[in-house]
């Protein structure tokens, strides 16, 4: 299935995840300052340590991706640069990409694109857009009736704190 | 009691819809067998030993008359015409089929009901006091802080998916009936110095297979705080909670593992912030909820002149119906299942489901009607289900006692046993589970039979048996006075005896007596564990203070010098 963005499919999707020991392409790091919008960044997903450790050596890239044992709260001074933040779920039962969302649009205030990877199911889109995810890549095709239904079905809820996923 | 507003009904529905959806699509193949299972736990449904079992959510154990007829009517229309109340306060159905679901699900909604989150690795049912609002040792009615809890867990977009199970006890009053020490969060309503409101926050206590009693996590949280607060320690716990091994998942893991200390640190640096940022609420918001709580009409004058006769007064100016002076067999039961209320014109009236013959907490979609019927005549239509699996009619009116005695007593559903040696807390075993190692309802049964003398066992006093069929207690073998847990051993059923735990204020776990002991044994066991402690009771001291006081060995010698 495609990425899912704003309830529909986008196949335009330019993130590559870099593996942890492949060399960063030289534009790795996005768009470089200085050049024009138009320009195209080179976005790499890297792992939250090497995320870590290029930036320690001043190359800060603009994506990371956070798997479940990762602390999100790390990511407080990059947030100025970061554009993606993926959020791993290599089970759909493992919770604990609820709480990363939530802690990186509450806590930290991150503005930018939040999403779900990995074992990601139609029946948790609800739960995840209410905790702070804007996309996401489902495992199985889903019949665009079964999305709608997923993101539309509760007009209400108990925590409104939490946005709720509103679709058509 | 609390009514749904539109707002309510609208989620209940699309909730029963999207199971209705996520059933068809099982169905027709698109959803597996494991996602399915997850979708399903949430909605309140296990598949048993014998059919899928559906465990509806009596939120802290408050029913209409017209709900109680609901669940009756379920039990007619989709199960073998009776439910089991549980010692988390819901109802349980076993026998129901697979497609039936959503539409019991709707039929349950039609009344406000509903069995979402009554299992699977998310936030339970909120427990609490069955005579809140009723007894006079209150600080605080608990309920509106229930239903706080209630809808502030219900889909919560955060905490859905925990590490596993999770479940809140509440209680208001000074005496704990709600065992609020063996929840994961435990909370006690209290007053500081200056008269605030506020609670003493209990964390990680539980049973099953590591027990442990909850720790204090804060002596004193302001009550406005309570949902933030309630959501930094759950995102601690979804977050730093074990997730590799089943049986080490639980919050009381986390914090046994961390110290209480590090923990609490833990939990007030999330909430130095996230106070800020999570759901709370405003004062219209609790005032609402405690509207729909009020106290009992106050029955001016005193009770008076009803078929029970004119009441007399008691010593202590309390006012007694004067048939308990004619008729022992009423008098017997006034004073073993009946419970002062604030109101001296009121009592307190406990309808046993441990009748003989009945597996414990069983109740017939007949007696569910009569009680309904009862509750709207005696007790201002409400019914509450207990932690021991009771049930409880909150606010009879003195004199209208003889005549809902009169009422019970041919509907099996007067044994006057309340608190004594035959209420006992069972799990439904390997009749119907299909974790259970032991038949438990056999072994309530034996012990039934054997100790059927009213008279001993009001001289007896007090004393709990509690008998859970394997290790996860869902009996809560490990707070009984006498706790019994099953165990398989080369295939045979043995039993595992502890002695004086206690659930309530004080919570303490039994302690083990000694080497499993055979199933035909248990009961006699058990006799001479009873004997050990008439032998040596000071008067008035209670079966786990004697235990105690004296140690495990001088109960243990009676048992095994016998058996030897």
């Amino acid at each position: 299935m495609p990425l899912l963005r704003n309830g529909r499919a986008d196949a335009d999707d330019p993130w590559v995840r870099l593996d942890d020991d492949a060399p960063l392409p030289s534009t790795a790091t996005g768009r470089p300052a200085g050049l024009p919008e138009s320009s195209p960044p080179a976005p790499v997903l890297l792992g939250l340590a090497r995320f870590l450790a290029e930036a320690a050596g001043g190359t800060v890239a603009t994506g990371v991706l956070l798997a479940p044992d990762d602390d999100p709260l790390v990511l407080a001074p990059y947030l100025g640069r970061l554009q993606l933040v993926a959020v791993d779920f290599p089970v759909y039962t493992d919770g604990r990409g609820y709480s990363h969302a939530r802690l990186l649009r509450e806590r930290l205030g991150y503005g930018g694109e939040v999403r779900a990877i990995g074992d990601v199911r139609v029946d948790q889109l609800a739960f995840m857009v209410r905790a702070g995810f804007d996309t996401f890549d489902l495992v199985d095709e889903i019949d665009a009736a079964t999305l709608h239904a997923a993101l539309s079905r509760y007009r209400t809820s108990y925590q409104p704190s939490y946005a709720l996923a509103i679709a058509g | 009691m609390y009514r749904y507003t539109e707002h309510d009904r609208t989620f209940l529905e699309a909730r029963v819809e999207e199971f209705r959806d996520q059933l068809a699509r099982y169905r027709a193949g698109a959803i597996g067998e494991d996602e399915f299972k997850q979708l399903r736990l949430r909605n309140g449904l296990y598949v048993q030993r014998h059919a899928p079992m559906l465990r509806v959510a009596i939120p802290y154990g408050m029913l209409s008359s017209g709900q109680l007829r609901t669940l009756a009517s379920v039990a007619r229309k989709y199960d073998r015409g009776y439910g089991h109340v549980t010692t988390r306060q819901n109802m349980q159905f076993n026998w129901p089929a697979l497609d039936d679901v959503p539409d019991i699900l709707a039929e349950l909604a039609t009344v406000d009901m509903h069995a979402i989150q009554t299992s699977g690795n998310c936030i339970r049912n909120t427990t609490s006091d069955p005579l809140a609002g009723a007894t006079g040792d209150e600080i605080e009615d608990p309920r509106p802080w229930c239903e706080l809890i209630r809808q502030w867990s219900t889909l919560h977009p955060e905490f859905n998916w925990l590490p596993r199970k999770f479940k809140i006890a509440v209680t208001g009053a000074e005496s704990d009936r709600a065992a609020v020490q063996v929840h994961d969060i435990g909370l006690r309503l209290v007053r500081d110095t200056g008269g605030a409101l506020g609670f003493e926050v209990f964390v990680g206590g539980g049973l099953g297979r590591t027990p442990f009693i909850g720790k204090t996590l804060r002596e004193f949280l302001p009550a406005a705080d309570l949902l933030t607060y309630l959501a930094a320690i759950l995102r601690v716990y979804n977050l730093e909670g074990r997730r590799d091994n089943l049986y080490k998942a639980r919050i009381k893991i986390l914090v046994n593992a961390m110290g209480i200390d590090a923990f609490r640190e833990r939990v007030e640096a999330d909430w130095n912030v996230s106070r800020d940022f999570d759901d709370t609420f405003d004062t219209a918001t609790i005032d609402a909820l405690r509207a729909a709580f009020p106290p009992a009409p106050p029955l001016a004058g005193g009770a008076g002149g009803g078929v029970g006769g004119a009441p007399g007064l008691a010593a202590d100016g309390r006012i007694v119906p004067e048939r308990t002076l004619s008729d022992p067999l009423f008098n017997q039961w006034y004073r073993a299942n009946t419970r002062d209320h604030k109101d001296p014109a009121r009592r307190i009236v406990y309808v046993s489901l441990k009748a003989p013959g009945r597996p414990a907490g069983d109740i017939t979609a007949l007696q569910m009607d009569a009680v309904a019927d009862l509750a709207e005549r005696h007790s201002l239509g409400e019914v509450r289900t207990t932690h021991e699996q009771n049930l409880v009619l909150a606010h009879v009116p003195v004199d209208e006692l003889f005549e809902l005695w009169r009422a019970l007593r041919p509907l099996g559903l007067a044994t006057p046993n309340i608190g004594h040696l035959s209420d006992m807390i069972v799990c439904p075993g390997l009749d119907f589970c299909s974790l259970a190692n032991a038949g438990t309802l056999a072994i309530y049964d034996q012990i039934y039979t054997r100790f059927d003398d009213l008279d001993y066992l009001h001289e007896l006093g007090d004393v709990s048996i509690k008998i859970s069929g394997c290790m996860n207690a869902c009996g809560h073998h490990h707070v009984g006075d006498i706790g019994v847990l099953g165990v398989e051993k080369n295939g045979e059923e043995w039993y595992q005896l502890t002695i004086g735990g206690h659930a309530g204020d004080a919570a303490a776990l039994g302690r083990r007596l000694g080497k499993a002991i055979p199933k035909q044994d248990v009961a006699t066991a058990i006799g001479h564990l009873l004997d050990a402690y008439v032998a040596n009771r000071e008067p008035g001291e209670s079966f786990h203070d004697a235990v105690d006081r004296l140690g495990v060995e001088p109960f243990k010698e009676t048992v095994y010098a016998t058996a030897a």
